[in-house]
């Protein structure tokens, strides 16, 4: 099991992006990096904010990991949110495109776009729910 | 006489000037007995609008009516009065509907060209141009202190709380600690929110407010969204009022209302911007409520009359006090927060 957003977790999200057949047909056109700011919230554990970022294309993720903020924030999607929102999403309790719509995740982007997009958004957190994870804030 | 003028940006000084005078008809000058320092005067002396080297600073005063122009009805010599920092028509249709901080004649004391060459009210007198409209008579159960916070900051506070649209029982969280933001929280008290919470992140404002008898967040310890949804089973603060004036303010406040929620903006801004999403303010069903310069003509009444009842009470963020010689000090301790409120005595 990995810590939510280390090196370690990312590898293993990687790792089922590409091997998922589900997420590839329907992200077969997609084009461009998402990254994810997972801010910080000290009283629950999370005490500095984290970068992640999925060099998502054509239906594979080409790459990825914990990267530098200002590497983050220059993506072409970027979606932040505290980190207790960012586990919510990761246990399927709040979906991505409805949480973006209610302000309450962030995103920095083209709207129209992710939201057609949304079969593969809910493939991703599909995929990231299934991610053994670990969370700062929990026995 | 002597006022706290403008020298060059970050400078003031306080030097000899003209004594203020009756120049039209509609003015009255007032021997100033208690001013102060405020915020948006540090904007001013920081450069975020033109000022000339000379020209005088303040708009916070009370004061003794000391002579009066011919069209001058309601005061006389001799009235105790405070000023409003908002110098307003008093007749335009923005006045007469209680938005006189849009007068089409607006000019604002002490605030160099752009507040129409008004002279400021850190002085030993000033000039108040409109008197009738622009000067409130101080009721004799409320001090110079507790009277000199009706024209301006008090009466923004009571202000931003009724664009707030606060419904007993509301969550209410007021962004900044700062001393508009710890007002604005007194002005909230008065509609009874169910909860009231005020987030810093500055250790001696959150003390401060925790004196004050309020909750206080540290948001470098919680985040300010969680700590509200947290509060509320998820949904967020029926309302916020924003008393800071920046970005990162700004779009906390608007991120931890709930959906439907309203924001008050009454932190100051001039030349910020920020890239929103509209469809996402949409189906949020936001109300954000800009407040602009407030109209205190239209809530000084009230605000003096909590404030004589008790409801209201500015003294405790009143950190300095100095005589209006040290002004310079006063500025300086203002700007690098070691002050919440310095008050000038001329």
């Amino acid at each position: 099991m990995a810590r939510f957003a280390s090196e370690d977790w990312w590898r293993d999200y990687i790792a089922r992006i590409n091997g998922s057949s589900a997420y590839r047909e329907v992200s077969a056109t997609w084009e461009g990096a998402v990254a994810f700011g997972i801010g910080a919230e000290p009283d629950k554990s999370f005490p500095e904010t984290v970068w992640g970022i999925l060099d998502l294309w054509h239906g594979e993720c080409r790459g990825g990991g914990v990267v530098p903020a200002e590497e983050g924030e220059a993506a072409s999607y970027v979606i932040r949110a505290p980190y207790s929102r960012w586990k919510s999403v990761v246990r399927r309790e709040l979906d991505p495109i409805k949480g973006i719509m209610q302000g309450k995740l962030k995103l920095q982007g083209d709207l129209p776009t992710i939201i057609r997009y949304v079969k593969a958004a809910q493939e991703l957190v599909l995929l990231v729910g299934e991610v053994p994870t670990e969370f700062p804030d929990e026995p | 006489m002597k006022a706290v003028a403008f020298e060059e940006v970050g400078r003031v000084e306080v030097r000899q000037v003209p004594d203020a005078g009756v120049e039209e008809p509609g003015d009255a000058v007032i021997r100033v007995t208690q001013t102060a320092i405020c915020g948006s005067d540090l904007h001013l002396v920081h450069g975020k609008v033109p000022m000339e080297a000379g020209e005088t600073l303040g708009h916070e005063a009370v004061g003794i009516v000391e002579s009066v122009g011919s069209d001058v009805s309601a005061f006389a010599p001799g009235d105790r009065v405070v000023v409003a920092f908002v110098i307003a028509c008093g007749t335009c249709w923005f006045c007469r509907n209680a938005q006189s901080g849009i007068c089409e004649d607006f000019r604002n004391l002490g605030a160099g060209i752009f507040g129409g060459d008004l002279g400021g009210a850190q002085a030993e007198l000033l000039r108040v141009p409109n008197a009738d409209a622009n000067l409130l008579r101080v009721p004799d159960g409320v001090d110079d202190e507790r009277a000199m916070f009706i024209g301006d900051g008090l009466t923004t506070a009571v202000y931003g709380a009724a664009l707030g649209q606060i419904v007993a029982g509301d969550t209410v969280a007021v962004v900044g600690a700062g001393p508009i933001g710890l007002l604005s929280a007194q002005a909230a008290r008065v509609h009874q929110p169910g909860d009231l919470v005020i987030l810093d992140r500055d250790d001696a404002r959150l003390d401060l407010a925790r004196s004050m008898g309020m909750t206080a967040i540290d948001v470098r310890e919680q985040d300010p969204v969680m700590a509200l949804a947290a509060r509320t089973d998820g949904r967020g603060a029926d309302v916020a009022i924003e008393a800071v004036g920046t970005v990162e303010a700004f779009e906390s406040a608007v991120d931890l209302v709930r959906r439907g929620g309203t924001v008050s903006v009454i932190g100051l801004y001039s030349v910020e911007q920020l890239e929103v999403s509209l469809g996402v303010y949409w189906a949020r069903s936001l109300s954000i409520r800009f407040g602009g310069i407030a109209p205190v003509h239209a809530f000084w009444e009230d605000a003096m009359q909590r404030l004589e009842r008790g409801e209201l009470d500015p003294t405790p963020i009143i950190s300095h006090r100095l005589p209006l010689d040290e002004a310079a000090e006063g500025y300086r301790l203002f700007a690098e927060r070691e002050a919440t409120k310095v008050l000038l005595v001329p």
